[in-house]
């Protein structure tokens, strides 16, 4: 009988599969009519969505391989800073200049994926590591005032007067920017790539020596998520129209990501979206109290990770299974057909 | 560059104090304590109050240093129960996302409560004259402390039976269990000792500069650094590292200037990860 | 009554028992040997016995005193030193200091100390040096050296012979049996049955987690099964 979400359904026909994305976009889709007039709750929806993207980039690298990279923000700054110098500065078309920073951060996860595997780093040695390149980055954002800006930041010219600037329509891009990341992530969980990363991350030695690459695994996985997470970078610098170092940085991004990715559970295919959305929510309603803000956080990660240490997702899952298996035990089942009576066909 | 120098090696001092505290801990018991910075701030603010309140200076310091090991005595016997209960990398994991939980409300209620206090311990006397340069009294205050302080903590750690255990349980824990020596009763007073440097980090650093409530993360990733150069696991390497990386600040301050320089440290940092994982001196040797 | 008293005790790891409902006893004074092949559930046996780990049914004793749930260091301070097969020594510390955690909480003996080191020559040649440098062999007499600092009055060893060469294990024995002059009760797990039976009064026979045999060491010698598993007696 199928287990839990974690273990792998590369049995289940495609469309069973890509159905919660497709509900899950489709509910989303709903959103502007209900906020679509205010400019402000848009710009929140669309904070939500864009967080959404983060995260899934970031459950790629560290819910599939266990790489705990706390540069989400600097590898989305990487994407919207790039993206914007080079359209304003340079005159590169602004779709070019995506791709091009996007490539750049991706370039970046997965050169520090690189060296992690190639030094075996651990958990908490890789989070130094890129936590170094995070601040780095950061301050090199405010160094380097004539490039970027430094505090002031920047203002992203290129983009402003297409329909990114508009109020409503960059939603659906940054919608289907997320939609797309989960079939990505759905067809990563039931590729061989994915199961080499389930297995990479239930038993590592285990996993090397059954022949799964780890090296290699943890190096795309580092690389492609931190393209997803440089793209939507430079999606929202474009869309947003003005960007500055405290829009990429390690508090505003990084923390927020983990957070919403181990609240929805690290490593399933909606936890992300779900996390996002509960902590725009959240952060909608404190706002109110905005004093006790920090403490409010502080005490919903405690009280999260000490209750639900696997996530929403997985925790909500596994007791819907137990539901499903307890349903089927109680049904009285129709008699079963009696077994074909064994003939022996004398020779 | 003499005094540049100089000026290193006696920041270096605090840097290397700075460092023990959050080395130790994860030495010992595997978790990196991200409210470490928090339990320093609290203990300024404690000790201002009190200094606000009317009370003299070294009872004021003394109430801060022990408010900040109370409060991390009572964070090693609730919230750090589940965590110890895991192994290698869950503990790591969980451990990390409680103490960043509990560097929120230790952040958040001091901001909120005071968010102007600040303490400042203006240490009197003119400037001293120390191997041909001038040093202000606060700083070599400060760091006469940090070097006495680190001393009793090695000798201790080398020589006292209590301070063997300790190593013992960084070394090898299982080990230490069959000598008799209670891990959890050894992490509760590290960890407790921890708040308290923390806090004496904290006090040490208002003889040169006032502490504000926001200084929290800055001494976090501060002591990180120094914890990872020196080892994660050794008082002395601590120290060895926060005196190098104390010249290397004040000689990139001094001749290139302050963003690079905070880059320049956090390469220190990732360039020691990568080239020598164990720090400079490693878990458990001083 | 019996110094060392293991009754119907179950232990295993993720629910699943390794070891079920074991019973042995070992007297005063008595050194007594449990023989078995690698799997058979010897370490995870030990390990629940010294608080290492929980057992999931049954009961230990230590000279009349209950310490089924008691934690490791709680045992070992009570009198029951335990030699793991991996030793667990401190390998940034000297051998002096490791000798001198053995007695923790309480000050190293002196004599102790003397008594120790007479009895391992090697260790007293190398009082200084980090227990991490150690050959294998001396890596051994160490752990079973500061097993002994604690003045225990139980020494139960896993596998002693671990990694040793032929007459090193030989030699290994050889001290074992000249501790039991000091009135020491000693309990150990050995895969080299020639050994264990040679040094040992009594044994007990672990295969799968079970008890198959016990009896005195001369009676498993002569055992055909016994000969023909463990002796490579066809």
């Amino acid at each position: 009988m199928p287990r839990a979400a974690t273990v792998g359904r590369a049995g289940t026909p495609a469309v069973r599969a890509y159905a919660p994305i497709v509900v899950t976009g489709a509910l989303a889709a709903l959103l502007p009519l209900r906020y679509g007039d205010s400019r402000a709750m848009m710009g929140v929806v669309i904070g939500g969505v864009l967080f959404a993207a983060y995260t899934i980039g970031f459950n790629v690298i560290f819910g599939s391989t266990g790489q705990l990279f706390l540069c989400t923000g600097a590898l989305a700054g990487l994407g919207g800073y790039g993206s914007a110098i080079l359209s304003d500065r340079h005159g590169i078309p602004m779709v070019l200049s995506m791709v091009l920073a996007s490539l750049a951060a991706a370039v970046a996860g997965g050169l520090l994926s690189w060296v992690a595997v190639s030094r075996s780093l651990g958990v908490i040695f890789t989070g130094i590591v890129t936590l170094a390149f995070s601040l780095s980055f950061e301050n090199l954002l405010l160094g380097k005032r004539d490039l970027t800006g430094g505090e002031t930041g920047l203002v992203v010219a290129a983009g402003s007067d297409t329909f990114l600037g508009e109020q409503v329509a960059p939603f659906y891009v940054f919608l289907g920017l997320v939609v797309a990341y989960l079939a990505v992530y759905r067809a990563l969980q039931r590729s061989h790539l994915g199961w080499a990363f389930r297995a990479l991350r239930e038993d590592e030695i285990a996993a090397e020596l059954a022949g799964v690459d780890v090296k290699r695994y943890r190096v795309v996985a580092g690389t492609l998520g931190s393209g997803m997470i440089g793209l939507a970078g430079a999606l929202y610098a474009h869309s947003e129209g003005f960007i500055s170092p405290r829009t990429f940085s390690f508090g505003e991004v990084d923390v927020l990501v983990i957070v919403m990715l181990a609240f929805g559970g690290i490593g399933s295919l909606l936890g992300p979206v779900v996390g996002a959305a509960v902590y725009t929510v959240l952060e909608e309603w404190i706002d109110s109290f905005d004093e006790y803000r920090l403490i409010i956080y502080g005490s919903v990660i405690l009280v999260l990770f000490l209750t639900l240490p696997r996530g929403v997702v997985p925790t909500v899952l596994a007791f819907v299974g137990r539901l499903r298996r307890w349903w089927r035990a109680r049904r009285p089942r129709a008699p079963a057909a009696p077994p074909p009576i064994a003939t022996i066909t004398p020779r | 560059m003499r005094a540049v120098v100089f000026d290193g090696v006696v920041l270096g001092l605090q840097f290397g104090l700075l460092g023990v505290g959050l080395t130790l801990v994860y030495g010992l018991a595997g978790v990196l304590n991200l409210a470490y910075g928090q339990l320093a701030v609290l203990g300024a603010v404690v000790a201002a109050l009190r200094i606000d309140a009317g009370a003299p200076t070294i009872a004021a310091v003394l109430t801060g240093l022990a408010a900040a090991g109370a409060v991390a005595l009572a964070l090693d016997l609730t919230l750090m129960r589940p965590v110890y209960r895991r192994r290698g990398e869950d503990r790591v994991l969980l451990g990390l996302l409680l103490m960043l939980g509990v560097a929120f409300i230790i952040d958040g209620v001091l901001v909120w409560r005071y968010p102007i206090e600040a303490l400042t311990l203006r240490i009197g006397g003119d400037p001293v004259d120390v191997l041909g340069t001038r040093m202000r009294t606060g700083s070599l205050l400060a760091s006469a402390i940090a070097l006495g302080v680190g001393a009793v903590l090695v000798v201790f750690l080398r020589y006292a039976t209590a301070g063997k255990a300790v190593r013992s349980v960084i070394q090898d824990e299982e080990g230490a269990q069959l000598c008799g020596v209670s891990p959890a009763r050894v992490r509760a007073f590290v960890f407790a000792l921890s708040g308290v440097l923390a806090a004496l980090v904290a006090v040490t650093r208002s003889m040169t500069s006032p502490v504000t409530v926001n200084a929290g993360i800055d001494f976090t990733i501060l002591a990180l650094i120094v914890a990872v150069v020196g080892g994660l696991g050794s008082v002395s390497g601590a120290f060895l590292a926060g005196v190098l990386l104390g010249v290397v600040n004040t000689v990139s301050a001094h001749y290139i200037g302050t963003y690079v320089t905070t880059i320049v440290l956090l390469g220190a940092a990732a360039v020691t990860i990568v080239l020598r994982p164990s720090g400079l001196l490693g878990a458990g040797r001083e | 009554m019996a110094m060392l008293d293991i009754a119907e005790l179950s232990a295993g790891y993720l629910g699943e028992d390794v070891v079920h409902k074991v019973s042995l006893a070992v007297a005063e004074g008595e050194a007594v040997a449990v023989i078995g092949s690698n799997g058979a559930g010897k370490t995870t046996l030990f390990r629940a016995v010294c608080g290492l780990m929980r057992p999931s049914h049954g009961s230990v004793r230590l000279d009349g005193r209950p310490i089924t749930r008691r934690r490791a260091h709680d045992i070992a301070r009570g009198g029951l030193a335990y030699v793991p097969a991996e030793r667990h020594l401190f390998p940034e510390m000297s051998v002096t200091e490791n000798l001198d955690l053995g007695a923790y909480p309480k000050r190293p003996s002196p004599e102790r100390r003397g008594l120790v080191l007479d009895l391992f020559p090697r260790l007293a040649e190398r009082r200084r040096q980090r227990a991490g440098t150690l050959s294998g062999g001396e890596q051994q007499m160490l752990a079973v050296g500061r097993a002994l600092m604690s003045n225990p009055r139980v020494l139960v060893l896993d596998e002693p012979t671990t990694g040793l060469a032929p007459k090193l294990a030989v030699d290994a024995y050889a001290a074992l049996e000249a501790l039991r002059g000091h009135g020491l009760t000693i309990l150990v797990a050995e895969q080299q049955v020639p050994l264990a039976l040679g040094f040992a009064d009594r044994g007990y026979v672990l295969e799968d987690g079970h008890i198959q045999l016990q009896g005195t060491s001369a009676a498993l010698a002569e055992n055909p099964g016994v000969q023909q598993a463990y002796l490579g007696v066809a």
